[in-house]
């Protein structure tokens, strides 16, 4: 390996804002085709999109298959990230949930589904050593519990348990319409607590 | 823009107002992937009218973005080097063919088993350009010599296409595409990517246990008909020429096997006369280091 094939020495901000414009200025590079771009944007994402989709799918072969699928369509459509609609981690997040959440929809069987139900809480394990990523993980988890216990469950169930609304509701007991206006709220409370915007 | 939500009513936003009607209310279940596929498609045909929601979509996104990145874990050994490896052989959508609707709901077109029969009956050539232009999964299928050569191999017979000359390119189509797939799949597999001196970047994966390497390019400058580009293995074991390169459409060329790769071997790139050289000539286009 030389210094060509990897990215820059690690930098405490790589996760936080200060590498958003790195990682959008990487995937423009992808876009044309940079695989060296692609190793070093790998290096920024890999581990979060893997991440994310296991915690949605939780089948170890699955979630790599499916991590796998998402970061060759970051290679494959990279010319399709927009940075004046969002940043590009949230480009590629959004790809990586929607895609295991997809999974989960289209395969999961009924008895499955309520394995996992029993399992949606299992919390940080596997998790990363790097600083930046416990520092990030440390200031998610305050901001969720800056949350009304509805809401951080709300969250939670949809999220990183691939629920739709409606599965929540009936999971909570309560009115699909209490459903989405606390999810929503929930979202704009931990956005403003985390700070992004777009 | 920064949203606040909570000034979003002082605003005057009218899709604020509500509180529990109208589509806009769906906008923290649509960020997080909430809706039901039927919900997902009305709230997007609502999204794309409504530029105000499509903003607070985007800014609701980057919470979700954090939410998902606090989850990071340490990828199994082999996870970086088998994705690397599969963009490497990967071909990139371009900007003009992206008629399709979301992602993920597509299936790109040539993706489907005709589309390999078609490929295979035009010859071993195209029937790898196929290949190479299929997901990660069934170009490891179809290198490992399983479903997909078999199925074109056996529908070239029923369709009374394959002559004794097919079935040998189909062969030697076959055992070259197990190799190329032995070397991307390999535990050690590592990922190179090198500027060609006039021109072009190089792509290298290499894999020492496996004794080979992939080699690809993009953007190489074009040579005089009477020459090509030679591919050479240089090292303690001498030189050994691995292979022309043939010239491909848009400057792409590859992925071309090496075989034999010792340590201790660097790989050479060099323009030699059409017919191949003996030994590389001066000046060298590429000197990688394995």
């Amino acid at each position: 390996m030389t210094a060509s094939d990897r990215p820059e020495p690690g930098n405490p901000a790589r996760h936080a804002t200060g590498a958003g414009a790195d990682l959008a200025a990487q995937i423009g590079l992808v876009a044309r085709g940079d695989a060296a771009a692609f190793a070093t944007v790998y290096e920024q994402v890999g581990p979060s999109v893997l991440g994310i989709v296991r915690r949605v799918i939780r089948d170890p072969a699955q979630s790599e298959e499916v991590a796998q699928d998402v970061l060759l369509e970051v290679w494959r459509t990279a010319f399709k990230f927009d940075a004046s609609r969002g940043s590009a981690l949230a480009w590629v997040m959004t790809l990586a949930h929607r895609r295991a959440v997809d999974r989960v929809r289209s395969v999961q069987k009924e008895s499955e589904r309520e394995r996992r139900t029993a399992t949606a809480d299992i919390p940080y394990d596997e998790v990363t050593e790097a600083v930046e990523s416990r520092l990030e993980r440390e200031r998610v988890r305050r901001c969720l519990g800056s949350l009304t216990e509805l809401q951080r469950e709300t969250v939670t169930l949809a999220y990183y348990g691939g629920y739709t609304y409606g599965q929540v509701a009936i999971l909570l007991g309560i009115p699909t319409g209490t459903v989405k206006t606390r999810m929503r709220d929930a979202l704009i409370r931990l956005r403003d607590c985390l700070g992004v915007a777009v | 823009m920064k949203l606040t939500g909570r000034s979003g009513r002082a605003r005057g936003w009218p899709w604020r107002r509500g509180t529990g009607s109208g589509e806009h209310t769906l906008a923290g279940a649509y960020a997080m992937d909430a809706l039901s596929s039927g919900d997902r498609v009305a709230f997007e045909r609502h999204l794309a009218g409504c530029e105000d929601c499509a903003q607070e979509i985007a800014s609701l996104s980057e919470a979700t973005a954090r939410l998902a990145a606090a989850t990071a874990v340490t990828p199994p050994p082999g996870f970086r080097e088998r994705v690397l490896a599969a963009a490497v052989v990967t071909r990139q959508q371009a900007p003009a063919e992206t008629l399709a609707g979301p992602a993920g709901a597509r299936i790109p077109a040539g993706r489907t088993p005709a589309a390999g029969f078609q490929a295979a009956a035009r010859g071993p050539v195209a029937w790898l350009r196929w290949v190479a232009r299929q997901g990660w999964r069934v170009r490891l299928a179809a290198a490992a010599g399983a479903a997909v050569t078999v199925a074109v191999l056996g529908a070239a017979v029923a369709f009374g296409l394959a002559n004794g000359s097919m079935r040998q390119q189909l062969d030697q189509a076959q055992s070259s595409s197990r190799q190329i797939a032995a070397v991307l799949t390999a535990q050690d597999a590592v990922l190179r990517t090198r500027a060609v001196s006039g021109g072009g970047t190089a792509t290298i994966v290499m894999s020492h246990s496996r004794h080979a390497l992939v080699f690809t390019a993009a953007g190489l400058h074009p040579l005089p008909s009477a020459h090509s580009y030679e591919l050479w293995l240089v090292g303690p074991a001498g030189d050994r020429p691995v292979c022309m390169i043939p010239a491909g459409g848009h400057g792409t060329t590859g992925p071309v096997i090496a075989s034999g790769l010792r340590r201790g071997d660097h790989l050479v790139l060099t323009a030699e006369p059409a017919g191949g050289s003996s030994r590389p000539d001066m000046p060298m286009m590429l000197d990688v280091d394995l």
